[in-house]
């Protein structure tokens, strides 16, 4: 069972413009509760007592068979840890009898809504400023101005080699290119005295490469992002097998696909980058374990056209047909072959309004947001025609990091951190030639976001707290992933991939970061049904 | 009644602010669903329920964090707090590890509790805490992420709190202008306490000076039941139940609870007479059931002469210093600030 996002509200001013924030304030996000929100809870100040009282029951509950309890959580799936009301109900009806309507012992006062004392709770004692107790729980405020840095132990050089790093950055951005080229050669020299196994060290002659791209060829980047369709799927064959992120990111959506199916005998999946189909063979073999027998699957595979004949999408939908015909899954595939996603047209897909439709979007949304935010942006047409076809689910995944900034320093130090970080887990990695060509896939994206501009740069990558306004002001809302799909996820981990990798859960979606910080994270969506007339763009 | 399940409910209520309420209560309720009978431990669903935050470069409110690993074999993770100066207001990664200025500058190596088995450095609870820190003693905070029971039982704790010291201990960009020596102090809650004073009584024993030890609610025990065990048992979030559970899962199998890990000044403990133990302030609330334990280590603490301040805060439960929605929260920052403000 899917869980909704009962919390959000649906964001999003009534202009086009998907950057402008939202300007009326939202009364529910005033009455958070401060001072739990800093430990990580969302909770109304005007539902504490409610929290509370429930609170008691399962504590009540709880006395009777302290034992069991454990048990029942081992089998119990729990959603979103920080909406207490959330989690505190769903405990409750796991365990708990319905209660008989109580009276209350805790009294809110109406005017300020603080507690009040009396035979319950004491009040809380005014001795912090109050402009503390009920702030507004601003998200973005507290998301767009987030750096997450890990280091390992680094030697003076290194630290030397990233001081010079960032001052070309900072030259590249202020114009100063005689000076930035005279560093790239001095960072070129300090590299060879540099450790470069791991660390800083390691990417670092990836982002002096880049950098210096920029610099003598401009930011026309087609030799960066060049290399042939085929190529590129190669490369990300091999980053696939060296570590576990796209793996988690392939296992974390099928699951959270394969419950939506659930009850459904048609089902339609719509997979934006299908590469070498490497996400569906398990998503066929599980339909094909369902209890009552799988449904009828179809599977349309959009990809880069292939040049000299060969339909190479067409070759992986014969493979995956292939596989589900030798477990009983009825299965058909269709491949629609366009360069760029935004020239994918609704009706390509052919979608039969009696099917389920899951669309499935791995790292493929943030080519989509373009260098201006304007009024029907690429990001904007797509996630229309994407809720115009309602699906029963719609699987996201994106690299966590803020590689969209506007500031090029800024957006440069992210990116060294983030890079770094992937690099030093990549290190893990004893199969060659996967480390290799999954290090090369890697070094790509660096350029991209490093030495690309405008429609030329399509890394562009932004963190889970933007997509989730993004997403929620295009009608979208959140199904939560679980405990269960967390718990799959870092089991899978333990199997696949070296200690160092970490699963968090994040307000119902999870993400996979290396020694604490994230680094892709997963969500689940689905259309809102209701839409205001006036919201509804021309 | 010693290890009754029966909680009365009612009496919690009236000493602590409802959302304190709510929030310790949701943790006793999530640490019951995770602590198994047979000893084992719910760790997916652990890290699943735990609120943590990411490290910070950018600053918060004049506080900015990294996270650096110290230990690559042991996946060591220690998160570096530091004050934003007002010469550079955003720090670039450069700051990082740009010596500190100030004659003397305090550096608290702080251990998160959990009773050995709960939370991590990036909890949000005890990131809060640590940013705090920052502010209240002008200090850097290195907040050590170390290894957990029952998959890592003792001395794995003490270890890495140990790895953590030496790495502070050797950090040149940590030295106090002063003597170009580190300042330290160690810091920690439940678990953390003890944690402390073990670091500590290693420290001292390899020679190098640590200034000052603070903890918070430290968790100690023996063998014996004491009058506040049994007479608090249950009554203020925490049962002697889930101590044993504790105990049985960081102590090294067969052993009880007169361990010295557990019980440093009992039956199989030893005197700190003679020993150069840094000066301790020791923090317990008045309705934690341990607090007998509490009470004789600062006792074992003053018959060996080490200084020791005791503050005793008749109304506080535990976590009282989570939340500064009370009294007792901001007297015990106040002598912190003090604890450690002396030495400048």
């Amino acid at each position: 069972m899917l869980r909704y996002d009962s919390t959000s509200s649906s964001a999003g001013s009534s202009s086009g413009s998907l950057s402008s924030s939202s300007s009326s304030s939202k009364p529910p996000q005033q009455d958070i509760d401060g001072l739990l929100a800093g430990a990580g809870y969302k909770v109304r100040s005007s539902e504490l007592r409610q929290v509370a009282q429930r609170l008691e029951r399962l504590e009540t509950a709880m006395g009777n068979s302290p034992a069991d309890f454990s048990q029942l959580a081992s089998d119990a799936i729990l959603y979103n840890p920080s909406d207490l009301v959330c989690w505190v109900d769903s405990l409750l009806t796991e365990f708990a009898e319905p209660p008989p309507t109580c009276s209350s012992d805790f009294i809110v006062d109406p005017v300020n809504n603080q507690t009040v004392v009396n035979s319950a709770w004491t009040t809380a004692e005014p001795h912090t400023p109050q402009v503390h107790q009920n702030i507004t729980y601003d998200e973005q405020q507290s998301l767009d101005n987030q750096l997450t840095v890990v280091t390992a132990m680094e030697e003076d050089s290194g630290i030397r080699l990233v001081h010079m790093l960032m001052t070309c950055a900072e030259c590249v951005q202020s114009g100063d290119l005689s000076l930035a080229t005279s560093l790239i050669g001095d960072m070129q020299g300090l590299l060879t005295h540099v450790n470069t196994v791991c660390g800083i060290g390691k990417v670092a002659g990836h982002f002096i490469d880049a950098l210096s791209r920029r610099i003598f060829q401009g930011m026309g980047g087609g030799s960066v992002n060049g290399g042939s369709a085929f190529e590129n799927e190669i490369l990300h064959h091999h980053f696939y097998e060296a570590c576990p992120y796209l793996k988690f990111a392939h296992f974390t959506a099928n699951q959270a696909i394969l419950e939506a199916f659930d009850g459904h005998d048609c089902v339609h999946v719509v997979d934006f980058n299908l590469m070498h189909g490497l996400q569906w063979p398990a998503l066929i073999q599980a339909l094909a374990l369902r209890p009552g027998g799988p449904p009828l699957l179809r599977l349309t595979g959009i990809g880069p056209p292939s040049p000299d004949g060969r339909d190479s999408l067409r070759e992986i939908g014969l493979r995956l047909a292939e596989l589900a015909r030798s477990v009983n899954v009825r299965f058909a595939f269709r491949g629609v072959a366009a360069s760029r996603l935004e020239d994918v047209k609704p009706w390509m897909l052919q979608v039969n309004p009696k099917e389920a439709v899951a669309v499935n979007s791995i790292m493929q949304l943030h080519r989509l947001l373009g260098s201006e935010q304007t009024r029907n942006s690429p990001i904007d047409t797509v996630l229309s025609w994407i809720r115009g076809l309602n699906p029963k689910i719609m699987t996201v995944v994106e690299q966590e990091a803020n590689h969209n900034q506007p500031g090029f320093l800024d957006r440069f130090t992210e990116a060294l951190y983030y890079y770094s970080t992937m690099f030093d887990s990549l290190e893990a990695c004893r199969v060659q030639p996967e480390k290799a060509l999954a290090e090369i896939y890697i070094q790509r994206e660096i350029g991209n976001v490093v030495s690309c501009e405008g429609s030329a740069r399509v890394e562009r990558h932004e963190p889970l707290a933007k997509w989730r306004r993004r997403l929620s002001g295009a009608g979208f809302r959140a199904l939560h992933l679980g405990s269960n799909a967390f718990k799959q996820a870092s089991m899978l981990l333990t199997l696949f991939s070296a200690e160092g990798y970490s699963v968090e859960e994040n307000e119902g979606c999870l993400s996979l970061g290396w020694h604490s910080r994230p680094l892709i994270a997963a969500s689940a969506w689905q259309a809102v049904p209701a839409w205001d007339n006036h919201m509804s763009s021309s | 009644m010693a290890g009754s399940n029966e909680v009365n409910l009612n009496e919690c209520k009236t000493v602590v602010p409802l959302n304190t309420w709510v929030l310790i209560s949701s943790f006793k309720l999530a640490y019951n669903l995770l602590r198994r009978p047979d000893g084992t431990f719910n760790r997916h669903l652990a890290e699943f329920l735990d609120r943590k935050v990411p490290a910070n470069l950018n600053p918060v409110d004049g506080v900015f964090s990294f996270d650096v690993l110290i230990d690559r074999a042991t996946g060591l993770l220690c998160r570096i707090y530091r004050p934003a100066t007002a010469e550079e207001p955003e720090p670039n990664i450069v700051e990082l590890e740009k010596p500190v200025v100030g004659d003397v500058v305090p550096v608290i190596i702080f251990f998160h509790g959990g009773s050995f088995a709960h939370s991590s450095a990036n909890s949000a609870i005890y990131d809060t805490l640590c940013r705090r820190l920052v502010g209240i003693c002008k200090a850097v905070v290195v907040s050590v992420n170390y290894r957990r029971a029952p998959e890592n039982r003792y001395p794995c704790a003490y270890d890495d709190g140990w790895t953590a010291f030496k790495w502070v201990n050797s950090r040149s960009w940590l030295q106090s202008q002063k003597d170009s020596k580190v300042h330290i102090y160690l810091a920690g809650d439940s678990s953390g306490g003890n944690i402390a004073h073990h670091v500590a009584a290693r420290a001292v024993e390899s020679g190098i000076d640590v200034l000052g030890n603070i903890l918070l609610n430290p968790m100690f025990g023996g063998q014996e039941r004491t009058e506040s065990e049994m007479r608090l048992d249950g009554k203020y979030f925490v049962t002697l139940r889930d101590r044993d559970w504790y105990w049985r899962a960081f102590l090294p199998e067969g052993e009880n609870r007169d361990h010295p890990a557990c019980n440093p000044f009992g039956p199989n403990g030893r005197s700190l007479e003679g020993i150069k133990f840094p000066k301790s302030l020791v923090v317990v609330a008045g309705l934690d059931l341990i607090q007998d334990w509490q009470l004789a280590y600062v006792e074992g603490l003053r018959k060996a002469g080490k200084e020791v301040k005791l503050l005793y805060m008749e109304q506080a439960t535990i976590g009282f210093y989570l939340l500064p929605n009370n009294n007792h929260f901001h007297t015990v920052m106040d002598e912190i600030s003090e604890f450690v403000g002396s030495d400048c």
